[in-house]
């Protein structure tokens, strides 16, 4: 096989590359490696070849260098240090991060305690149930006002799920 | 109130400590690796402005230290009482800690995490712990934003503590399952179940003083509680297995090597801090048998807390390792 670039010389360079999810292949004489920056060959593929299992988009030869905008870190620091740069480094690389944190993890969810104001919003049916153990509570303690205020709060809610 | 190493939980001598630490960071800043001097000392002088000063209830007031002023000797100190990490000892820059009078609570600022919020106790505690831990916590998220993902929980800079950010630890004395061999196979098998066993007060994996930790690995999927419940759980399921290897001893061996050990604290000119470590232990384990009546159940951690370099250099000056063996006997004879 010749050299893509120049086709003078053997290729003795093969890099694979992905970009948007497409595989493109070039194949380098080692004099149009070393000009395209890619000398240091051993370790550069290495790189590629991890980026790429994390699904790095990476252009023809020169990296697509998307960086965290408040940590500026990208995602090979990330990558090669195994220590993540900051909490938006997470969205940032949210779909690169997950296969090794399912690794780390399998695939469980967070079900511990959250922050109160980032609580995840409560549903109609969760006020509901929560409306009904106080109605009961209220009935066992024979608070029959209590008890009538509650029933009409249920009620409403119901039709409001049910309008929805 | 008294250090978590001056009490001990009668109910369950065995059990030394109980701790709970809790990794936690500001939404929108750089973890501390990435970050720079001056983002460093706005983050301390904003959590000291939160804390400094506050009054806890069931912990007392609350104390901002800033760490780049404390020489080395009392830094190593606070390693040596499991009041900071070895790491946040020797880290250069910025950094602060806030500390309650009877150091129950330590929390590192700007350890790996910009918040590292830990409570230690005497005793098998996890639970009364974590509750402390949950107060001082509102307190923070009261004047910061904390960096939480609802899939991925609290947000660390080690994809390890992702979830609850949740280590919680015990402490436990198990000097005869050590000495039958037994430690390596249970932690192949606590593993197995998501926790870990390593030593304390030693070298690798061995205990000096037949001290050994037992933490969650688990912190995603898991809800605090849970961890907490499942690490109680297995403890004394090894608390027990430790005290039945203990009815099986011959008395008159056990009372033997008890009585020496404290013979050889109580007259020794020299003492290095390993074999205090292991003489201790020994006398630990006869108090707890009821072989050694008169001597304070506390005492013997105490002790070789007390006994360890730093400690004994922060009581009495920098010094050689030989002057430190003298002075380390000489407080073993006095205190025992
Ligand atoms: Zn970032
Ligand atoms: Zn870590």
């Amino acid at each position: 096989m010749m050299c893509d670039n120049c086709g003078k010389n053997p290729a003795t360079t093969h890099l694979k590359t992905v970009v948007n999810g497409v595989v493109h292949e070039n194949h380098l004489c080692s004099y149009c490696a070393a000009n395209q920056g890619y000398g240091n060959i051993g370790k550069l593929s290495l790189t590629n070849m991890l980026a790429s299992m994390f699904g790095e988009s990476i252009s023809s030869g020169k990296p697509i260098s998307k960086r965290c905008e408040c940590c500026g870190a990208s995602f090979s620091d990330i990558a090669q240090s195994g220590r993540v740069g900051c909490s938006e480094c997470y969205n940032t690389f949210r779909q690169e991060l997950m296969p090794s944190l399912n690794r780390l993890h399998g695939k469980a969810v967070h079900i511990g305690n959250a922050p109160d104001e980032q609580k995840p919003e409560e549903t109609v049916q969760d006020k509901i149930k929560k409306l009904k153990a106080q109605l009961s509570d209220a009935i066992k303690a024979e608070e029959f006002e209590n008890a009538a205020k509650l029933r009409d709060e249920i009620r409403a809610l119901e039709g409001e799920e049910n309008n929805a | 109130m008294r250090n978590w190493y001056e009490t001990v939980d009668l109910n369950n001598p065995l059990v030394v400590s109980s701790r709970i630490r809790l990794a936690r960071n500001i939404k929108g800043i750089p973890f501390p690796k990435r970050m720079n001097d001056s983002q460093k000392l706005e983050v301390l002088e904003n959590i000291k402005n939160l804390l400094d000063g506050v009054s806890v209830e069931g912990v007392g007031n609350l104390k901002y230290i800033n760490m780049d002023a404390v020489p080395d000797e009392e830094l190593f100190a606070m390693v040596e009482r499991h009041i900071i990490s070895p790491d946040f000892a020797k880290k250069a820059g910025p950094k602060g800690l806030v500390i309650s009078e009877n150091e129950s609570v330590s929390i590192m600022l700007l350890e790996e995490d910009h918040i590292r919020l830990q409570v230690i106790s005497g005793g098998l505690k996890l639970s009364e712990a974590y509750e402390i831990a949950k107060k001082i916590e509102d307190i923070l998220s009261g004047g910061l934003t904390l960096a939480f993902d609802n899939q991925l929980g609290y947000l660390t800079e080690c994809p390890t503590n992702l979830g609850t950010g949740l280590r919680a630890s015990l402490m436990l004395h198990l000097p005869i399952l050590e000495g039958s061999g037994s430690l390596p196979s249970l932690a192949d098998s606590v593993s197995k179940i998501g926790l870990t066993v390593r030593g304390m007060y030693g070298e690798g994996s061995r205990s000096h003083a037949a001290l050994y930790q037992l933490s969650n690995q688990v912190t995603l999927g898991i809800s605090e509680q849970a961890a907490i419940d499942n690490l109680s759980a297995i403890a004394t399921q090894i608390v027990n297995k430790e005290l039945n290897a203990r009815e099986g001893l011959d008395k008159k061996i056990l009372e033997d090597s008890v009585y020496r050990a404290l013979g050889t604290l109580k007259y020794a000119r020299l003492l290095t801090s390993e074999e205090m470590m292991s003489l201790l232990s020994s006398v630990k384990l006869g108090v707890s048998m009821g072989i050694l009546e008169n001597i304070d159940p506390a005492l013997p951690i105490t002790l070789l807390v007390e006994g360890q370099p730093y400690s004994l250099q922060k009581a009495n000056g920098r010094m050689t390792p030989a002057d430190r063996d003298v002075l380390r006997a000489t407080l073993m004879r006095e205190r025992l």
